[in-house]
């Protein structure tokens, strides 16, 4: 993979993702781990490879195809990519809407979902008046609230203190015991010796795979 | 559109400055569409309405000569006309109705008497049928003195007149719709710019194109449909304006003349569908241009 004519920042990396699984990704800033992922959630092609997802070449994806398949994916953004102009609800129903489900289906999971993650009182707050940790939480609670299959979460917890680093962090324990498959892009030491998982290690357009390491304990 | 109760999604600023701007160029579109379509309508029954007098009739000249006296060179002709086919009528002027024609030019006073006026018949044709001219000529040779003037040339230069102005006319339509379109391309995609943040998570969270598209298309139907029904009413007192002017200029008695801007029914009709065509070229060409915009993203 390389942006327009820059220079490759991927080169070697082949792995697959099992259904319900969880991964860390790791390497250094600039190692290329937004870049995977956004591979992954179709905001870029690749410029040679194959993808598939969901049993599914990317490359033959239709028109019609493309918007169902990122239905299944949920996307945590590094920078939370929240639409300012709508209050928190709106935000995490948004991608129930666009699914054209009836908002009297999904309402009380919405609402159940903000007070899952702690902010049941800031339902009608615009984006602009919430904290860093707030903001990332609906960031989350949108990437989560249509159930997806696969979670991709890019640096949750670099913009907050520890302690909801590690709210985050179990929120996201939780949907994958709930049988979600999660990948979190992180470079947070504490989530990588704390996290039970298989951990993608990003470094010179390589990846290279560590096992989990079993005299961890899991939350 | 996306509606939680009764607040809506909104990917477009609806109250912005912009707004107002493109409801000022969109109802002049309209308006000079609305003018431009009343001036070809009226234009084109006009000619129409002459071309067809003109064709309904026919004047049969007889020249003073020595040969033969006006009484019977008169008979004669009258007797080719009212037995040939296709004619209704054929009807001798009278010196009187002679004097009236010649009139603007001659002025009044006993002229006619001292001058040798040709004899005039007016010929009607019966309504949906032609007559054989050419026949006709040949036969009116045996009177002398007589011409057939089948108003042929005037009918040819008037809707020869009528056929460029008319072609002028669509031509200035259509430069208008061609400029509706490109604002409404370069608004939608100014749109698209200003709330391309919006517009790409809303892509990304699996929003369908159309989805997406149709939030514009709204918006467009209605700047579309708004600035064509304002073009429209100014149109409507521009025109009636302009009828009431020219009556009053052209003088009472010649309304005959007048070309009554306003007069058909029919007219109001075209003129109404000005603003739906342009509510639906907007809606049309933003969903065209969001699309391919949005088909530009990965
Ligand atoms: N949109 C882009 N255009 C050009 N180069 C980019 C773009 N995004 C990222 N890069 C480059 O790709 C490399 C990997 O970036 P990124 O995937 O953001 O790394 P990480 O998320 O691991 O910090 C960096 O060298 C960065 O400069
Ligand atoms: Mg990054």
């Amino acid at each position: 993979m390389r942006y327009g004519m820059g220079p490759e920042v991927l080169r070697d990396v082949s792995f697959s993702l099992e259904a319900g699984s969880l991964q860390l990704l790791t390497g250094p800033s600039g190692a290329g781990k937004t870049t995977l992922l956004r591979l992954l959630y179709l905001a870029e092609h690749q410029t040679r490879g194959l993808i598939s997802l969901f049993g599914k070449d990317i490359s033959t994806l239709s028109k019609a195809e493309t918007p169902m398949l990122r239905r299944k994916i949920g996307v945590v953004f590094q920078d939370f990519r929240l639409i300012e102009h709508l209050t928190v609800y709106e935000n995490v129903a948004l991608p129930r809407k666009i699914a054209q489900e009836d908002e009297r289906l999904y309402r009380a999971e919405v609402e159940e979902l903000l007070e899952w993650v702690g902010l049941g009182q800031r339902q009608n707050a615009k984006p602009a008046t919430l904290s860093g940790g707030e903001k990332q939480r609906v960031a989350i609670a949108r990437a989560v609230v249509a159930k997806p299959d696969l979670l991709l979460a890019d640096e949750p917890t670099g913009n907050v203190d520890p302690e909801i680093g590690e709210r985050i962090l179990r929120l996201f324990l939780e949907l994958n015991r709930l049988g979600t498959c999660v990948m979190i892009a992180t470079h947070d030491q504490n989530i990588l010796d704390r996290v039970n998982a298989r951990v993608f290690r990003l470094g010179e357009g390589r990846l290279t795979m560590l096992p989990p390491k079993p005299q961890h304990l899991a939350f | 559109m996306l509606t939680f109760g009764y607040r809506k999604l909104q990917l477009m600023p609806s109250e912005s400055a912009s707004g107002a701007t493109l409801h000022i160029i969109i109802a002049v579109m309209n308006f000079l569409a609305c003018l431009t379509l009343g001036a070809v309508l009226t234009l084109s029954d006009i000619a129409s309405g002459w071309s067809r007098g003109l064709s309904a009739s026919m004047t049969v000249q007889l020249a003073v000569t020595d040969q033969i006296s006006a009484e019977d060179q008169t008979d004669a002709a009258m007797r080719v006309l009212q037995s040939w086919p296709g004619i209704l009528r054929a009807r001798a002027l009278s010196r009187e109705e002679a004097a009236s024609l010649l009139e603007p030019w001659l002025g009044q006073g006993n002229v006619l008497q001292d001058l040798p006026v040709p004899q005039l018949i007016e010929v009607q044709i019966k309504s949906g049928e032609k007559v054989d001219t050419q026949a006709l000529r040949a036969a009116l040779g045996a009177v002398p003195g007589a011409t057939l003037d089948d108003h042929k040339h005037w009918n040819e230069e008037l809707s020869g007149f009528a056929r460029s102005a008319l072609g002028v006319g669509w031509a200035v339509l259509g430069l208008i719709t061609l400029a509706t379109l490109a604002v409404i391309v370069f608004a939608t995609q100014a749109g698209l710019n200003v709330h391309r943040d919006i517009v790409e998570v809303v892509h990304m969270i699996g929003a369908k194109d159309v989805f997406i598209a149709r939030e514009y298309e709204r918006h467009f139907l209605w700047l579309g449909l708004r600035g064509g029904l304002i073009g429209l009413m100014l149109s409507l007192v521009t025109l009636m304006g302009a009828a009431w002017i020219w009556d009053r200029a052209a003088g009472p008695g010649s309304s005959a003349f007048t070309p009554h801007i306003m007069a058909s029914p029919w007219h109001l009709l075209w003129l109404i569908l000005v603003p739906l065509a342009s509510a639906a070229i907007a809606t049309l060409t933003a969903r065209m241009t969001v699309l391919r915009v949005i088909g530009r993203m990965p």
